[in-house]
């Protein structure tokens, strides 16, 4: 009988941080997962912690973090965890080829395609904005037929910005020429990069119109690869700071981490099925003895010792919503929801309160095993990592990778003490 | 919960098959999964709406496996074309490649026939270029007796344990020992191997050129062979994984049969249906070592499937024997989309970083389940192929059964 280590239930950030903690201890892991995940969604950088409530954004994560209410899972997971969850992250990144930086202490403040800044916590170092403070002159790169991207969105909205409204602002334009029948996203620039050829010839065309020493925003487009070998090219053929902006979906930024990930815990040794619909589990006396996964033929069944949940909240389908309730449906496990599910929204949507829904998940344990009403652990092997869990609304804190980071980290770790 | 509703309005718009599409990421021609599939099927369920570059979609379903929504996007574009089809004509380059089975029975039935197609085959490959085949093109040579034919002559030991073998047409008319291998691994398991020779193509190549219903007429006709089976409860196995896909998830995700819900709790891929057999301590493991080294391709059409990779496992059971993932993605032929003229190019683009990986590897034989994966490989990266049926046996053999 085949039988894992550790099962992760679920291929995103959380899983797949959650997978390469177990399999780093020398766990034999095994994903199930239903569809990639959504790190090529918005994913790229890590956000810890930007705002706890609605007023203003917080100094840096750290300084949020004294702030957050009891039922947070950074509350559960506590402040070393994540500290060291941050630290296994960025040795992966520097070990892969793809480092990123920031720490706890320092917000990074990254331009957005609509010309706000946005507070994140890791960033890769192509969105390092610590040239664009110092600067007087912003040069914005558009790409003509690209997509999402308008160069003078950002220098309109820029000058509203405390800091930046006295800097100079120049727009300049190159034109790919790839569009060839559909519309080109910032993916179709990157990839046109990842060419020599393309490289080749973007070079030509950005010393056209850059002048060396310029301070360059320009949308996520240095390349489709864990790596910086296009934006390395590129500062030193041009002698030119680039400095990426988050942006809509496909994301590249998001493409990059994925990659990295999924070939660092492949590395590893991590066993992978895709198109795995994990319906339900078998559990005796408290413990998970395997998941079973419902495909168009027939059930499969998985065995395994330890299981991390990480199948992303409602739009995972890792929550369920029904009128009145919502429902975890692999282990049945205690979700806390109000019972009049008018209460789960807050209908001003642009308020300055967080959606009640967001906050709807899993309550845990610092070990992230799911407790019920009583306050008691009720699967011993099973852990909860990312958006299934209770108390964070995501969007409003601007915190989700930062709890998948984390609660992976724990989770993966968690199933490494219980051995011992 | 089962995956078959093809319903456009599950998709949230996320983007994640645009990122994951490698038909997209080769040519800018294709509009992508998204917009090509559930966008525009809600513009189609209200009216005709024609969309160009729906026939860049190479039915590959990299963006079912994406999809955090469960939306089956390839079968959506593969409906659409088939509607696009019920009033238009399909080019005679499509309808050849789509009738391949047709074209082998008759070269196997006359004598000689498959020897004297293959001189014509490769004395006309211009002609197959004036008609939109690629002269590049990987096209398979007919084996000089089919499998069907090598399997009567075997004289088989007959045991309690059954199971039927589906051989699609690849296996039958193109590569039989693949087939033969089967067939010695399942006796080696004391299994006895049931063929039905009037089984037709599964019809994965009528799909993806949009002759729907004929494919409808193949899936009816193998239903009702199968079903005899599948009652008594006997597995149906696939050494191919796109006729596994096919005859298991894709009838019910594009026709509406009766019974095909139960008939395909049934149907098992080779490898998969030995790891069960290993699973249940019933796997003949006296395997016999084999001190050699292997690259691995795992067909998308497998992957879909949700069951890992399965040979991969079972492969690792043989001692002394080391096969590595190349995990490099699709290798661009998708069943007859890289023999096209006007997709040669996109598919073998698409299946660049697996050559690429392959040659870096130092490896000189790739391991892969389906048999036009096989051909694509063997193609772009000069390196030889084989199925994993084969190293299974060899090992059994190597140890003496």
């Amino acid at each position: 009988m085949r039988k894992n280590d550790v099962i992760v239930i679920g291929g995103g950030l959380a899983g797949l941080l959650a997978a390469a903690v177990a399999a780093k201890e020398g766990k034999k892991v095994l994903i199930l997962s239903l569809g990639a995940g959504t790190l090529t969604i918005g994913g790229g950088i890590i956000d810890v912690l930007g705002y706890v409530d609605g007023t203003a954004p917080v100094a840096t994560p750290r300084a949020g973090l004294l702030k957050i209410l009891p039922e947070h899972p950074y509350k559960k997971i506590g402040t070393v965890a994540l500290e060291e969850s941050i630290k296994f992250f960025k040795e992966i990144c520097a070990g892969e080829g793809y480092p990123y930086m920031g720490n706890l202490d320092e917000m990074q403040w990254v331009p957005t395609a609509a010309g706000t800044l946005k507070p994140t916590c890791l960033v890769p170092k192509t969105m390092n904005t610590a040239e664009l403070k110092k600067t007087d002159t912003v040069v914005v790169l558009g790409f003509e037929a690209l997509k999402d991207f308008y160069p003078h969105l950002i220098t309109k909205n820029f000058v509203n910005i405390p800091g930046f409204s006295n800097k100079k602002y120049e727009i300049v334009m190159i034109d790919p020429n790839i569009a060839d029948g559909r519309d080109v996203t910032a993916l179709d620039v990157a990839r046109w990069l990842d060419t020599p050829e393309g490289l080749k010839d973007c070079t030509e065309k950005m010393a056209k119109v850059l002048k060396p020493g310029s301070v360059v925003i320009l949308p996520p487009v240095l390349g489709t690869r864990p790596d910086y070998h296009v934006a390395d090219s590129l500062e030193k053929a041009l002698q030119c700071t680039f400095i990426e902006t988050a942006s809509v979906p496909p994301s590249v930024t998001g493409l990059r981490l994925q990659t990295m990930l999924l070939r660092y815990v492949k590395k590893l040794g991590v066993g992978f099925v895709e198109q795995a619909l994990v319906t339900r589990s078998i559990v005796e006396k408290g413990k998970c003895l395997a998941v079973v996964t419902a495909g168009i033929d027939r059930e499969r069944t998985y065995y395994g010792e330890n299981f991390i949940l990480a199948n992303g909240g409602f739009y995972g389908g890792g929550l369920v919503a029904e009128p009145g309730q919502v429902i975890e449906p692999i282990f049945n496990l205690p979700v806390s929801a109000p019972s009049d599910h008018e209460l789960w929204a807050n209908s001003n949507l642009f308020s300055n309160e967080p959606q009640p829904f967001a906050k709807i998940g899993i309550d845990v344990d610092e070990k992230m095993r799911p407790l019920g009403e009583d306050g008691k652990v009720v699967l011993a092997n099973v852990f909860v990592a990312g958006r299934n869990l209770q108390g964070y609304d995501f969007c409003f804190e601007k915190s989700g990778n930062g709890v998948a980071l984390a609660s992976g980290y724990q989770c993966g770790m968690s199933t490494h003490r219980e051995r011992k | 919960m089962k995956k078959h509703f093809n319903n456009p309005d599950s998709c949230t718009a996320c983007t994640v098959c645009v990122a994951h599409c490698p038909v997209s990421a080769a040519t800018n021609k294709f509009r992508g999964p998204k917009m090509v599939g559930p966008t525009l099927e809600r513009m189609r369920l209200s009216e005709e709406d024609v969309e160009p570059s729906l026939e860049y979609c190479s039915n590959c379903k990299n963006c079912d496996m994406s999809c955090p929504s469960g939306v089956p996007i390839s079968t959506l574009n593969m409906l659409a074309r088939a509607n696009y089809y019920k009033t238009r004509k399909q080019s005679k380059r499509d309808y050849i490649l789509s009738h391949g089975e047709q074209a082998a029975k008759m070269a196997s039935m006359l004598p000689f026939g498959a020897a004297i197609a293959n001189l014509g085959m490769s004395m006309s490959r211009g002609i197959m270029k004036q008609i939109g085949i690629s002269d590049k093109a990987p096209l398979p040579p007919y084996a000089s007796t089919s499998f069907i034919k090598q399997f009567k002559a075997l004289r088989q030991q007959s045991y309690p344990d059954k199971v039927v073998f589906y051989p699609g047409c690849f296996i039958n008319y193109n590569d039989p020992g693949v087939g033969m291998d089967f067939v010695a691994v399942m006796q080696a398991n004391q299994y006895e191997v049931i063929v039905e020779s009037d089984l037709v193509c599964c019809g994965s190549p009528l799909v993806v050129n949009g002759f729907l219903d004929e494919a409808e007429a193949n899936a009816k006709t193998n239903i009702q062979i199968l079903k005899k089976w599948t009652d008594q409860g006997i597995p149906v196995i696939t050494c191919c994984t796109s006729c596994g896909l096919m005859l298991k998830q894709e009838y019910q995700e594009l026709f509406h049969i009766e019974g095909v819900e139960e008939y395909a709790q049934h149907l098992y891929d080779a490898g998969e249906f030995l790891l069960e057999l290993y699973d249940k301590g019933r796997l003949n493991t006296k395997f016999g070592a084999l001190n050699e080294q292997y690259l691995y391709h795992a067909p998308c059409h497998l992957r879909a499937q949700g069951m890992g990779l399965p040979s991969l496992e079972l492969l690792g059971l043989i001692p002394g024997l080391e096969v590595k993932n190349a995990d490099a993605g699709c290798c661009g032929i998708s069943g007859n989309y890289g023999f096209k003229e006007d997709k040669y190019d996109i598919a073998m683009k698409i299946g660049a970083p697996l050559f690429q990986k392959i040659k870096e590897s130092g490896l000189s034989t790739v391991v892969s389940e389906c048999g036009t994966c096989r051909l694509q490989i063997g193609h772009g990266a000069q390196v030889k192929t084989l199925h994993p049926m084969t190293l299974v046996r060899k090992s059994y053999e190597a140890n003496g059964q």
